[in-house]
């Protein structure tokens, strides 16, 4: 018997969520190897609503991560924190812009159009981490963030990745993605004096990897025209500009000289010799990133406290990004009897970001595309007397990079205070004290304001007259949390827990938006100086209500039952359909515990784990309802209407029906796996698999036009998903001062779309008119989709006039999901050494990358060299005669016809990436002062399947996010130092 | 003593947590926190404020937008060009012009603006504008002026089952029967009007951004709208050339000088074809329009083909792949730069030849309205140059220079004065031409045929949102290689014979 009281002291005082530690590690080293390696099986880890329970006793997978284990340096994102530990947990970054959106799915994608992101729970409460703002279709604009970024990866104490429905089941009709539970550093050891630590690091950060653009052929649109208006980079070669028949200096007096219209724009002479010039190495700045934290902890007789502040500030490689982010903690917790205890939590952060846009509002597309011969840096951004007036190597659809950098701006910043207190009643009774109980209130805020604005001077390609548009909401979210626990032992056989509580979540959202147009003049991009205003308000709330309880049985240390319900009424969805009733049931059987296997020295411990769940998604109902219509995207890149015209206002039905049956969508998961620990646990190995139903889903059907609406709130669709996670881990080395360890984890995930809606093949999450990211019914989701090759039925390419032919409409072309996903750990420790590598090893999956189709098209990489001059048979059907094609045709037009089809912009996006290498010394101690020190480097690309760019770079903060590129802000590589002063 | 103490703090504490929670999520609460305080609910918003956004999205994304830029590249009124989706449709690739999702948005908005339009006539049968008959009429012209497009450019398309909540799949129905239904629902429109005119029914005001409430001016408007749709099914009707001259003289007699959206201003609203061309420089002037007037010395011209990005390349041949690569190259008309420009709905000018070519079948004395036609097309010109301020001397001179003319230049009048803004009625004319074997304006775009095979497109492809979320539109689109290619082999119904 065991460790029962532990549990009940846990429970007692309030530590609920604090995995309590046997012993204080001494050095910061030790503590790393520690972290990841003596978790015993006695080990606490947290559980829904912070329930501690023994990681035996669990019918489920759990992953727990220490703040050890995360490696924060050179990062302010705690998704980039935890890329590569965890199996089950898809983590996809869209790009190493400061303050990129990631988007973080476990197990799967359970819905096609809303969040598939967990819900994030810290210090025992839910707060938001989603974005507010979609990308919508990410076809314009900069990136938004998502509200995870508003937390400081370094006040982790520690994390629990609740990944399956049982595991989660508790948290009701918010926790179907998962659940990621947080716990922010705090005192444990009582200690007279406070601890103070400082830590700071400092990193630099550049390109992933570098685009090398061929230099050997002008702008131009064909071998024989050198076009210095072209968009495309097919001309003559560079060095034999001067000979050119219409811009050659040869010819005209100007011997070895060519003639650029653009210079003579710049006010500069038009004649120069032919050079190469690097415009990427150029424009790209060399990115810096800085950490710092300074904390106060102390443990004392009745209370405990920790508080920190933290500055984390990064500046991007594309000049003018950057991130500057303050965050401040106090958490106290306080014993105010032997029975009563309260504390609270509070936190807040204050987030700044500057982006910049990619897609068709890109910038970095006309980096990549600069005609080597052309000076992007050196030749002037605009006329000299007219700053409205851009100068660049293309006409400027694009803006010229360095006009946009000087004069547009998108910008982010939130404000956000989130925290909670609680107040805890705890006894023990029984004949024997053999019985506790626990009673608990908590409450709760999250409240922030965003405040975003995205700014377009004059001259703006695509805004000649320039707009701001300042947008924001700001949101306030109340939860209270109300729970009672009875634990009580009968025996020595018979461990009994139970559980009931009700949850109360209040919501409310005030969003803004207003525009301003056409300023009156350049040098003052305000919306005071606008001729045009338009302004929406909008305003929501919500309500979601739970009733829950759970039970649980253990019998012999052997067996463990585990049954919990949940009950929630939920404002958002239609009259009568508000209450659902969620269940789960687990068993775990800890199969050492029979008296023939029990301390047999291979095999210390082996558990069967099963479980079954159910948890739902609520949707988004409203009464069918009018909007005020607006005009914009298609053709074209502003609003040409923007009502109240001349006054007058109107209404049109929105785009969107709502079903008046709308039901909770429901996912069944069945979860099996087992837990083994070898050779005196020096190796875990960890295996599970989980089935997922998700049926009924809620989304916003894309339906026919022809009904006169474009989407349909409703009940539709169904995937199916089955995943299989493997951790293994292994102490390699053990001595008195040295220890190595390997952690390894696999993933492998397979969530097909089995339904859509009745005669719905596919539905669109984002993209063009082609390509798109889709869910498409009989594949996996997603998939691209867009016009492809037409083939004969043995796959040759049917030719027209012996180029490559499209299909009319699109297809699937791709499907996304990688066939792996695995991550590899190592720690090491000799003496004060200490060694740490985290591995990222993504095997297939699909993605569209439109920066390498169109580099290919406009003839800019080196792939294309080969095709610049010549002609050629190309390999392939006739289409008109069904004979073998015979037709001779420029390597150029059948390079430019094959780029011109979506299906050549699908690429593999296996790669392998060290996502950080850190080496750490610690000091010898002087006096109480612990010194340490550290060098690290994370995300450095080893290889990738797809050539030029780092495929870890995309478009969408939602649900296409990571496979869907164009002209995306890059990736990027950090390596730097630091280092950690504790006392 | 401890165990009842004990009781009473957690009997208390459960009870207050579940009153408050249950409470809380009554259904009534709940209705409450889910109210939409943001946007009002569709029954209860005046029909009017739905009126002014109908005529304008019709205006401006029916007639003015895709459909009109793309149809303008097949009636080689306007030249695709700038590396884009529309130099595909200047070299005729399926790639775009079979595409489904080509004219998506069209599709949708146009059917989105129909479904606007049936709640504000719903309103009217029975509403809050119950027996506002001035109100219904407008949204039937609107009615008929959406379906006839989509009708006329994509075919059989959904319409008896379209715009019913809850219908996803609406079938298609046979473009006959809608032709005819259509024909009905403009008489009805037409009475509606004259009841109102009657009764002297003002209930609509400035919301009526295109007559301000002037229930005659919409008589004429639904009179012309009616002779057109007449003249467009005069392949399978002859006898609409007699009906189809009534309906417009009935116009004129109502006193329909065309019906033009003048709203826009370059402030806070642009012309559709102006904010396109502000946006993408994707079209320019082409030779097949731009020869006719050198020939006629037309003084139109410079209005047509202006030298806009300063190249000296006023216009491109109707196909060239070069010209149709560059950019910023091929010179334009000059209301591309004119925010301010008016939206033809249907110009005067239309109406006039409309007139004179039905009185030409007829046999009838046609030059007067021929030359009124050509009068107004020539003062349309100089009005949509706006700051331009490309006057025309004396456009009478120009009208005597071309004499006496025959059904051929009423027809190449036509087609020059829609040059402007009415590229889709070209589309049309075209194709009730072409399949009646009568060759008055000649296509030049060599890629109107490939390899023996036809590429110039009978019609639109349906829009995508239908041809993946409707069975029936999707079968009627095919599949494999061969999807969407119908649309180079099978003339609509109405122009065929």
């Amino acid at each position: 018997m065991n460790k029962h009281p532990f549990i009940l002291s846990t429970l007692l005082f309030g530590c609920a969520f604090l995995p309590m530690r046997a012993e204080e590690t001494k050095t910061v080293v030790d503590s790393i190897v520690a972290a990841s390696f003596d978790t015993t099986l006695d080990e606490v880890v947290v559980t829904a609503l912070g329930i501690g329970k023994e990681r035996k006793s669990l019918g489920y997978s759990v992953t727990d991560l220490s703040s050890d284990d995360l490696n924060t340096s050179g990062t302010t994102s705690i998704t980039n924190a935890i890329q590569g530990k965890v199996s089950g947990v898809d983590i996809r970054p869209s790009s190493g812009s400061p303050g990129a959106s990631a988007q973080i799915v476990i197990r799967g994608a359970r819905s096609f159009s809303d969040s598939n992101r967990p819900l994030y729970v810290i210090d025992g409460m839910p707060v938001a981490a989603n974005p507010d703002y979609s990308t919508g279709n990410s076809t314009r604009g900069a990136d938004l963030s998502d509200r995870s970024i508003d937390f400081n990866p370094d006040d982790i104490e520690s994390i629990s990745f609740l990944k399956g429905q049982a595991a989660s089941a508790l948290y009701g009709i918010r926790a179907s993605n998962g659940v990621v539970i947080i716990t922010t550093k705090r005192a444990h050891k009582k200690a007279e004096k406070p601890t103070i630590t400082f830590s700071t690091n400092l990193a630099g950060v550049m390109l992933s990897r570098n685009f090398h653009p061929q230099e050997i052929y002008s702008q131009g649109t064909n071998i024989n025209t050198y076009n210095p208006n072209a968009t495309t980079n097919w001309g003559p070669k560079i060095s034999d500009l001067p000979d050119n028949p219409t811009y050659g200096g040869n010819s005209q007096g100007h011997s070895g000289l060519y003639y650029n219209p653009k210079l003579e724009q710049a006010g500069l002479d038009p004649w120069i010799a032919p050079r190469i010039y690097d415009n990427i190495g150029d424009f790209f700045n060399r990115g810096f990133t800085e950490n710092t934290t300074l904390s106060i902890t102390q443990a004392l007789d009745k209370a405990t406290y920790s508080f920190s502040i933290n500055n984390s500030y990064q500046s991007g490689v594309v000049p003018t990004t950057d991130m500057n982010r303050w965050n401040v903690k106090g958490l106290v917790d306080w014993k105010l009897s032997r029975d009563w205890k309260t504390g609270f939590s509070a936190n807040y952060s204050s987030t700044t970001i500057h982006s910049a846009p990619g897609a068709n509002s890109a910038i970095v597309n006309t980096v990549y595309q600069a005609p080597a011969e052309y000076d992007l840096k050196g030749i002037p951004n605009h006329v000299p007397s007219d700053p409205t007036t851009q100068i660049s190597y293309r006409p400027t659809v694009y803006d010229n990079p360095y006009w946009w950098a000087e004069n547009n701006m998108y910008y982010q910043h939130t404000n956000r205070g989130f925290g909670n207190a609680y107040l805890e009643y705890a006894i023990r009774f029984g004949s024997d004290y053999n019985m506790s109980l626990r009673v608990r209130e908590q409450a709760g805020l999250d409240v922030y304001t965003t405040s975003d604005s995205d700014v377009l001077e004059v001259g703006s390609a695509g805004s000649g007259g320039g707009s701001i548009s300042n947008y924001g909401v700001t949101k306030n979210i109340f939860n209270n949390l109300f729970t009672i626990n009875y634990n009580a032992l009968f025996g020595r056989d018979f461990d009994f827990d139970a559980m009931i509580g009700s949850e109360i979540e209040d919501r409310r959202s005030q969003w803004r938006s207003y525009t301003g147009t056409n300023f009156n003049f350049y040098g003052m991009p305000t919306i005071g100086n606008a001729t045009v205003y338009t302004s929406r308000e909008y305003e929501s709330r919500g309500r979601t209500v739970g009733f829950f309880g759970s039970l649980s049985l253990g019998w012999r240390e052997m067996l463990f039952l585990n049954a919990t319900g949940r009950a929630d009424v939920v404002s958002s969805m239609p009259r009568d359909h508000r209450t659902f009733f969620y269940p789960s049931v687990s068993l775990a059987w800890v199969f050492t515990e029979l008296p023939g296997l029990r301390g047999n020295g291979i095999l210390d411990y082996g558990k069967l784990r099963i479980s079954f769940a159910e948890v739902g998604q609520g949707g988004s109902y409203k009464d069918n309802y009018m909007v005020v219509p607006t005009y914009s995207g298609g053709m074209y890149t502003y609003s040409p209407i923007l009502y109240p015209v001349d006054g007058i206002s109107s209404y049109v039905p929105y785009q969107q029906v709502y079903d008046p049956n709308l039901r909770p969508q429901n996912t069944r998961e069945i979860e099996a796996g087992f837990d083994l620990d070898f050779f005196n646990h020096r190796l875990k190995l960890g295996y599970t698999i989980s089935y997922q139903d998700v049926k009924g889903q809620i989304f916003s059907v894309p339906t026919a036009g022809s009904t006169g609406y474009r989407y349909m709130m409703t009940n539709a669709g169904r995937i199916h998903t089955l995943s299989n996670e493997i951790e293994i881990q292994g102490t390699i080395l053990r001595g008195s001062d040295y220890q190595l360890n390997i952690g390894m984890n696999f993933s492998t995930l397979d969530n097909k779309v089995k339904e859509l809606a009745p005669g719905v093949e596919s539905i669109m999450l984002g993209g063009f008119t082609s390509p798109q990211i889709r869910a498409e019914e009989g594949h996996t989701y997603p998939c691209i989709y867009g016009t492809a090759f037409q083939r004969t039925e043995n796959g040759e390419l049917l030719l027209t006039n012996g180029l490559p032919t499209s299909t009319a409409g699109s297809v699937c072309i791709a499907e996304c999901t990688p066939d792996l996903i695995s991550g590899f750990n190592l720690n090491g420790k000799w003496r004060m050494i200490g060694l740490s590598a985290t591995l990222s090893w993504q095997n297939g999956g699909k993605m569209y990358h439109g920066t390498n189709m169109t580099m290919n098209y406009s003839g800019v990489t080196k792939e294309s060299i080969p095709w610049h001059e010549g002609t050629f048979i190309a390999e392939g059907i006739d289409a008109a005669t069904g004979e073998r094609n015979t037709v001779e045709v420029d390597r150029q037009k059948y390079y430019q016809a094959y780029y011109a089809i979506t299906e050549s912009g699908v690429y593999d996006m296996s790669f392998l990436k060290f996502r950080d290498i850190s080496l750490t010394w610690d000091l010898p101690q002087v006096g109480n002062f612990h010194f340490q020190v550290f060098a690290f480097a994370r995300d450095v690309l080893v290889w990738a399947k797809m050539p030029n760019f780092d495929p870890e770079s995309s478009q969408g903060n939602g649900n296409m996010g990571g496979y869907f590129e164009r002209f995306s802000m890059p990736a990027t590589t950090s390596i730097g130092g630091g280092f950690k002063v504790v006392f | 003593m401890k165990k009842r103490y004990l009781r009473g703090i957690l009997g208390s504490a459960f009870l207050a947590c579940m009153m408050l929670g249950a409470t809380g999520c009554s259904e009534s609460v709940m209705d409450e926190i889910n109210k939409n305080t943001s946007n009002p609910p569709v029954n209860s918003v005046d029909g009017r404020f739905q009126l002014t956004n109908a005529i304008m999205s019709m205006a401006f994304t029916t007639y003015g937008g895709l459909y009109s830029w793309t149809a303008a590249s097949y009636t080689e009124q306007i030249f695709g060009d700038g590396g884009s989706q529309m130099m595909y449709a200047e070299l005729r690739d399926p790639l775009v012009t079979a595409a489904p999702t080509t004219f998506n948005n069209e599709w949708n908005n146009t059917y989105h603006n129909l479904l606007n339009i049936a709640q504000m006539i719903a309103k009217c049968e029975n509403g809050v504008n119950a027996g506002q008959e001035d109100l219904e009429g407008m949204g039937r012209v609107l009615r008929v002026m959406g379906f006839s497009a989509l009708t006329l450019l994509h075919g059989d398309i959904p319409y008896s089952e379209a715009l019913r909540d809850y219908i996803r799949n609406p079938k298609l129905d046979k473009q006959e029967d809608i032709y005819a239904d259509l024909l009905k629902e403009i008489d009805l429109a037409i009475t509606c009007l004259e009841n109102a005119k009657e009764k002297g029914s003002a209930n609509v005001g400035v919301q009526d951004i295109l007559f301000q409430g002037d229930v005659g001016k919409w008589l004429g408007f639904a009179y012309a709208v009616k002779s057109r749709l007449l003249l467009d099914g005069s392949l399978r009707y002859p006898g609409n050339y007699t009906l189809a001259l009534q309906s417009a003289e009935a116009a004129l007699d109502n006193g329909f000088a065309g019906a033009e959206l003048s709203i826009f201003n370059g402030v806070d609203a642009d012309n559709s074809w102006a904010a396109y061309f502000r946006s993408r420089h994707y079209s320019g002037a082409c030779a097949t329009v731009a020869c006719l007037m050198e020939e006629r010395q037309d003084p139109r011209l410079p209005i047509y083909a202006a030298d806009l990005f300063e190249t000296g390349v006023l216009y491109a041949p109707a196909g060239d792949a070069a010209m149709a690569e560059s950019i910023d190259n091929v010179g334009g008309p000059l209301w591309l730069k004119n925010e301010a420009a008016t939206i033809h709905l249907f110009s005067e000018a239309s109406l006039r030849f409309i007139i004179a070519e039905c009185k030409a079948r007829l046999g009838q004395d046609f030059q007067n309205d021929f030359r009124e036609g050509v009068k107004a097309s020539i003062a349309d010109y100089v009005k949509s140059a706006g700051n331009a301020n490309v006057g025309i001397d004396d456009p009478e001179a120009y009208i005597s220079s071309l004499g006496t003319v025959g059904l051929k230049e009423v027809m190449i009048q036509k087609y020059l004065s829609q040059s402007r803004d009415e590229q889709i009625e070209t589309y049309n004319d075209l194709r009730r031409l072409i399949a009646g074997g009568e060759n008055y304006v000649t296509l030049q775009n060599p890629n109107n045929t490939d390899n023996g095979q036809n590429r110039w497109p009978y019609c639109l492809p349906y829009g995508n949102s239908d041809v993946v979320s409707n069975p029936n539109v999707a079968a009627a689109f095919g599949s494999g290689n061969s999807a969407g290619y119908y649309i180079f082999t099978i003339p609509l119904w109405i122009f065929s014979n």
